[in-house]
This record gives C-alpha cells, sequence and structure tokens, in this order.
C-alpha cells in the first residue's frame, strides 16, 4: 500500500514533520528520505494508479511510465546530494522549503491531469520562493518578491490555458497537444516561464544567485526541468521550440559572457543548456525526446556540481564575485577538483554532458537541420569554455586576491564527490543511464552504449570533440583579457518591470496625485474659502449688488457697507431697504 | 638567491612562469594533436556528401570561430547593456 502512493506525499509529509523531529533526527532524515523515495520509484509499476477527489474531480497524482520515472530518479538523485551538502545547516525551515519544493517538482512529473499538474505547480513556486527570501544578500527579499511575481504571473497563464482548455474539449487529461489553440498556446507560454524560455527568462539568473547556498543547488535542478518535463510530454514537436531553445542556447552565452557573479554564471549557463533540452522537445522525434531526458538528467547532476563548488567558495569565502576571488586552488584544491570535473561534464569525453550532448546533436543532424546543429555545436563549445574554464580560472587560479580560505566542510566535499563520480560514471558507461530513458530501444540502437564502443570504435567522434574543445580553450587563453570581469550588471529583460514598474508606478503618481492634488486646490483651498467668504460677505455682497445704483457706485459707501457686514453692525434697515428695492423693481418689471 | 626562491615558494606552482610555460605547451600540443589524428579516422558529413562539417578541422575552426563570435557579441551588448551595480538601486 505505502508504495502506491505518489512520490510527492513522501516529501511533502516530512516538510511538516519536521520541526517537531529531534535536531539530531532531522537532518538524518533529510538525507534517508531521497534514498528511500528513489527505491519506492523503482519499485513503482506501470499499472499503478492514485486518485484523490477534489471539487467533484478525481486528481490522477500516479502516472507512472518511462518519462516520469526517469525525472523521478533524478531528483530523488540530486536531492540526496544537495541535502548532504546542507548537513551542516541546523534550523529545519530551510530543509522543510526545499522538501516542500521537491515533493511539489516530484507531483508534478507524475500528475496524471492539468489540475493537479497546476497544483503541486503553484506549491513548487512557493517553496522555491521561500529559499530564495533565505537567501542572506541585501538583494534576496527584493529578488524573491520578483520572482514570485512572475511565477504566480506564469500560473495564472498556465490557468487560464488549462481552464479554457477543460472548457473546449471537456478533458483534463495531460497528453500531447496536436492543434494549436487559445487553450494549447497558454498553456505551453506558462510552461515556457518556468524553462526560463526568453523573453521570460531573467527570473532564473536574477533570483536563483541570491538564495542560500544549500538553497542555490537545490533550485538549479528543479523548476526549470520540471518545465522541461511538461514540454516533453506536451508539446513534442512544436517546431516554434526548436527557435526558442536556440535563441535561449545563444542568449545563456552572451550573458554569461557579461556577468560578475558567480552564481550568477551558472544560472545563464543554465538557460543555455535548457535551450538545449527545449530544441531537442521541438524535434520531437523520438531519439530527440529521449535526448532532452537524458540531458536533463546529466545536467541536473553536472550542473548541481557546479553550483556546489561555487557555494562551498561562498560559504568559506563570504565573496561572490569574480573581481573579488582568484588564486584560491592552494586553499581549497578538493572544490577545485571536483568543480572542475563538474566544468568538464559539460561536454568533455569520459563525462557525462558527452554523452547526453551527442543524443540532442545526432537527432539534429538525422532531421536535417543545420542551422539549429551549428548553434548548438557552437554554443556547446563556448558553455564550456564559460561555465567550465573561465569559471574556475577566475576562482581558483588568476590574479591571486589573497583572499583568506579553508577547504570546504567535509560534508560539502562527500556531496560533490558523489555528483563527480555520478559524472564520471555516466561518461564512461551510459548504457546504464540509456535504459531509463523513453524510446531506449531506439537509443540503444543508434548509438554506441559501452566504453569500448564510444571511445575506441567511434574514435572520430571523441577526436572532433577533442577539436571543438581545445580550439576553444586555446582562444580563451589567446584572449584571455577579453574575458576579463568588471563591476557591473547587465541590463536583461528584467528591465521591462523592473524600470518599467517605476516608470508606471511613476506615471500613476505622477497622474492621478496630480488630479489629485488639482482637485484639492479647486475643491478645499480655492472653492470652499470662495463659498466661506461668499457666505461671510454674502450679505454685504447682496446689499450692495442692489444699493449700488441709489449710491451711484459710490466707493465710500460701499467700504462702509462692507465694513458694516464684517463687524457685524449692519443694521437690519439696510438689508430691509435693500430688499424693498428689490422687490419693487420686481413688480414694477412685471406690470410695465 | 634566498629571496628569489622565497619568492618562488610564495608565488605558488601555478603562478610561476615556469608552469604557465609549460601548460602553453600542453595546449598546443593538445591543439595540434586533435587536429592530426583527424588524420587517422575516418569521418563523413552529416548534412548531404559535400556538407561543410565533412571538411578537415572543421570543429576546429567551429570551437575557435564560435567562441570569439559571442565574445565580440557580448562586448558589443556590453556596450548598451551594461550598468553599475547600484542601477537598480538608485
Amino acid at each position: 500500500m505505502m508504495l502506491s502512493l505518489p512520490p510527492a506525499f513522501y516529501f511533502i509529509f516530512a516538510a511538516i514533520i519536521l520541526p517537531f523531529l529531534p535536531k539530531r533526527l532531522r537532518n538524518i532524515i533529510v538525507v534517508g528520505l531521497p534514498l528511500g523515495v528513489f527505491y519506492v520509484i523503482s519499485q513503482l509499476s506501470d499499472s499503478l494508479t492514485f486518485t484523490l477527489p477534489f471539487l467533484n474531480i478525481d486528481l490522477s497524482l500516479l502516472r507512472i511510465d518511462k518519462l516520469s520515472k526517469a525525472f523521478g530518479y533524478i531528483f530523488c538523485l540530486s536531492s540526496f546530494a544537495a541535502f548532504v551538502f546542507g548537513y551542516h545547516i541546523k534550523k529545519p525551515y530551510e530543509f522543510m522549503a526545499a522538501l516542500l519544493y521537491i515533493g511539489s517538482a516530484l507531483g508534478v512529473v507524475f500528475a496524471g491531469d492539468l489540475l493537479s499538474l497546476y497544483l503541486f505547480w503553484e506549491v513548487m513556486a512557493i517553496g522555491s520562493a521561500v529559499l530564495i527570501f533565505m537567501g542572506t544578500g541585501k538583494h534576496a527579499s527584493k529578488a524573491g518578491y520578483r520572482y514570485l511575481l512572475v511565477h504566480i504571473f506564469g500560473g495564472l497563464v498556465l490557468l487560464a490555458g488549462i481552464i479554457l482548455y477543460a472548457v473546449q474539449t471537456g478533458s483534463l487529461a495531460f497528453n500531447g497537444f496536436e492543434t494549436v489553440t487559445m487553450a494549447t498556446s497558454l498553456i505551453l507560454v506558462g510552461f515556457l516561464i518556468n524553462a526560463a524560455a526568453v523573453p521570460f527568462s531573467t527570473w532564473l539568473p536574477d533570483a536563483y544567485p541570491e538564495s542560500t547556498v544549500m538553497g542555490g543547488v537545490i533550485l538549479s535542478a528543479y523548476t526549470s526541468k520540471t518545465a522541461v518535463y511538461t514540454l516533453i510530454r506536451g508539446f513534442a514537436g512544436w517546431e516554434i521550440l526548436i527557435a526558442i531553445g536556440c535563441l535561449m542556447a545563444i542568449y545563456g552565452i552572451i550573458y554569461a559572457l557579461l556577468e560578475n557573479d558567480i552564481r550568477r554564471v551558472l544560472a545563464y549557463s543554465i538557460v543555455n543548456q535548457v535551450g538545449f533540452m527545449v530544441c531537442a522537445v521541438g524535434i520531437g522525434s523520438k531519439l530527440a525526446l529521449a535526448g532532452a531526458v537524458a540531458h536533463a538528467f546529466c545536467h541536473i547532476i553536472y550542473k548541481g556540481l557546479l553550483w556546489m563548488s561555487a557555494g562551498a567558495v561562498i560559504h568559506q569565502t563570504g565573496k561572490h564575485r569574480f573581481t573579488d576571488l582568484g588564486g584560491l586552488y592552494k586553499a581549497m584544491p578538493f572544490t577545485l577538483l571536483f568543480g572542475f570535473i563538474g566544468a568538464l561534464a559539460i561536454a568533455a569525453p569520459f563525462t557525462s554532458g558527452f554523452v547526453s550532448k551527442t543524443l540532442i546533436i545526432i537527432a539534429t543532424e538525422k532531421a536535417h537541420l543545420f542551422v539549429p546543429w551549428l548553434i548548438l555545436e557552437g554554443t556547446s563549445a563556448a558553455v564550456f569554455i564559460i561555465a567550465g574554464i573561465k569559471f574556475p580560472y577566475f576562482i581558483f587560479f588568476g590574479e591571486n586576491k589573497s583572499v583568506k580560505s579553508k577547504e570546504a566542510p567535509k560534508t560539502m566535499l562527500i556531496a560533490m564527490g558523489i555528483l563527480a563520480s555520478l559524472c564520471i560514471y555516466i561518461g564512461c558507461f551510459p548504457k546504464k543511464l540509456y535504459d531509463l530513458l523513453p524510446y531506449s530501444d531506439i537509443v540503444l540502437k543508434t548509438l554506441p552504449s559501452q566504453f569500448y564502443e564510444i571511445y575506441i570504435h567511434h574514435f572520430s567522434h571523441v577526436v572532433v570533440r577533442m577539436q571543438l574543445l581545445f580550439f576553444s580553450i586555446l582562444l580563451f587563453f589567446l584572449f584571455l583579457p577579453l574575458f576579463k570581469k568588471t563591476n557591473t550588471l547587465s541590463l536583461d529583460f528584467d528591465w521591462v518591470y523592473r524600470k518599467g514598474g517605476r516608470f508606471l508606478y511613476g506615471c500613476l503618481d505622477k497622474t492621478l496625485n496630480g488630479l489629485n492634488s488639482f482637485i484639492d486646490h479647486l475643491v478645499v483651498k480655492k472653492g470652499v474659502k470662495t463659498c466661506a467668504d461668499f457666505s461671510q460677505q454674502a450679505p454685504a455682497i447682496l446689499t450692495w449688488a442692489v444699493l449700488k445704483p441709489l449710491y451711484l457706485d459710490n466707493e465710500k459707501a460701499k467700504e462702509i457697507v462692507y465694513k458694516r457686514v464684517k463687524n457685524n453692525h449692519l443694521s437690519v434697515s439696510l438689508p430691509a431697504l435693500a430688499f424693498l428695492a428689490m422687490l419693487t423693481y420686481f413688480i414694477y418689471h412685471q406690470l410695465f | 638567491m634566498t629571496k628569489t626562491t622565497d619568492k618562488k615558494r610564495n608565488q605558488g606552482y601555478f603562478n610561476r612562469e615556469t608552469t604557465k610555460k609549460m601548460l602553453w605547451r600542453y595546449l598546443w600540443i593538445g591543439c595540434l594533436l586533435s587536429l592530426g589524428l583527424e588524420f587517422f579516422v575516418h569521418r563523413k558529413s552529416h548534412f548531404g556528401a559535400q556538407g561543410i562539417d565533412g571538411m578537415f578541422g572543421f570543429f576546429a575552426v567551429l570551437g575557435f570561430a564560435s567562441c570569439l563570435l559571442f565574445i565580440l557579441l557580448a562586448k558589443l551588448l556590453g556596450l548598451v547593456v551594461k550598468k553599475s551595480e547600484d542601477y537598480y538601486d538608485a
């Protein structure tokens, strides 16, 4: 019975009970839990379902197939390593937010219908936002708010799409969408916002680097990859995704080159790598889809490793800018070693990126898509020198900035060691990974999976990859001054809502408050005063208006009338006389 | 003499000129080796018989040129989008 529960439940339940557990037990449980859930997922059979009644709808929380299982496995593996990395954390709240976030990501992956997917989607946004709010930097809370607003907006777009789709088709089933309608387009935009697709990409590099050290590692894995999962499930073969993916790949590279914050460089390279996956989804062939899953799998591992090495450096030195770091190789040799393996794993032979990227590249070749192929090959060389060479070079080598530091704590090194081993293992023996993929039979038929076949029999592939990497490294060192960092930030698409928001606020402030003060001036300051003056002087004005002809507009007489009215000395006779005069005039006018 | 030895020791292995020269040499060897090995492997284009990707040294040029292109693009874009760090706080 226990084994048929949705994997999300274990994480969410653990998040709820965590603060009530004894301190020593907490960290052991969070480390052990992902391994347990990994086993549970491996035991789930395809026929299993789990439904929960909600508002007269049966939510389907368990859909088991190779696609959902592959994402389930990697989510558990990466969360295990992340919790080992954060083992030093004493307070339970960060773990609670992380468990909620990972649990809901698993919920999305195993959701059988659009509504349950949406519910987990929103919980995921909340869990991840909490991880950003917990960041200690001065920009963390503002970045957290922006992150939350973007995801609330994305969630609403998705919800609008789901409601329209349900109304039009009468179904909440989440399978491949075939026709372009308003409903499916809104759902696609909702997914693409979470995939950090251009121009909705800036929330990722804006918010993730502001998170805590462990939070950054965790955030790097789930939101964008659940989005990739949903795109594979719903939008395989939608050709627009090829263009979007290529754009993401180029955008990620260019902005990573401009960036000075070490984790922000990694964040931009996530956008670049997710671009590969989105492009593969757009191609839509079985090989491409398997490639997208394989690359998501490997990317979570090596990018997690890179985030860990960046996190360990920040944890030990308190510095996060390239311009403040340098020459740490003596103080943190193991962090360097593991970080370097993570860097190599982006594309180098004998590492995971080599085998997973090859799948996508071959899929573009088989689809005869030359331009996307060229962009992916070109950006894969560029991302290797940015996240792979530049990242470790400026932190661990380069100019020695005399930063005082010690090697990272043992638990952090163990976590990095686990992921580094996985990077190399998958790179040398990818069959285990290929077996987990959807359409694994086609993958195994098309690509070599044994060490000998990959590296000896298909040596030509290794040679071209070595050319690509060696010559990009050569360029890096030949043009090293061009890579020099500056203490600047780069304007991005978020300028629209960060400056645009202020501009809108300014416009509304000027217009509405201007109108307000004008009315205030007109009514309160002028109008009321005029009324008050008038009511005070009304008898005098009226009296004088009537008496004016009698006194032949004599100024002295006018002064006397006004003075008497002001001093309240006006004899009754004058207004009475005025009234009488007015009455006489009226009668005279009526009669003659 | 003692001063020079002390300086060398403080400099660290990777900051020494001799190490840098050695690493440069390895890098050039790596580049040439990866190019040279292409003579010994059979490779063909994936985009037609006369596809550009089948040409000798195509991937070496691609690696070098694409990175150069992206750096130049980034430098160019940087002229417009680079702002001081307190740009949004001001």
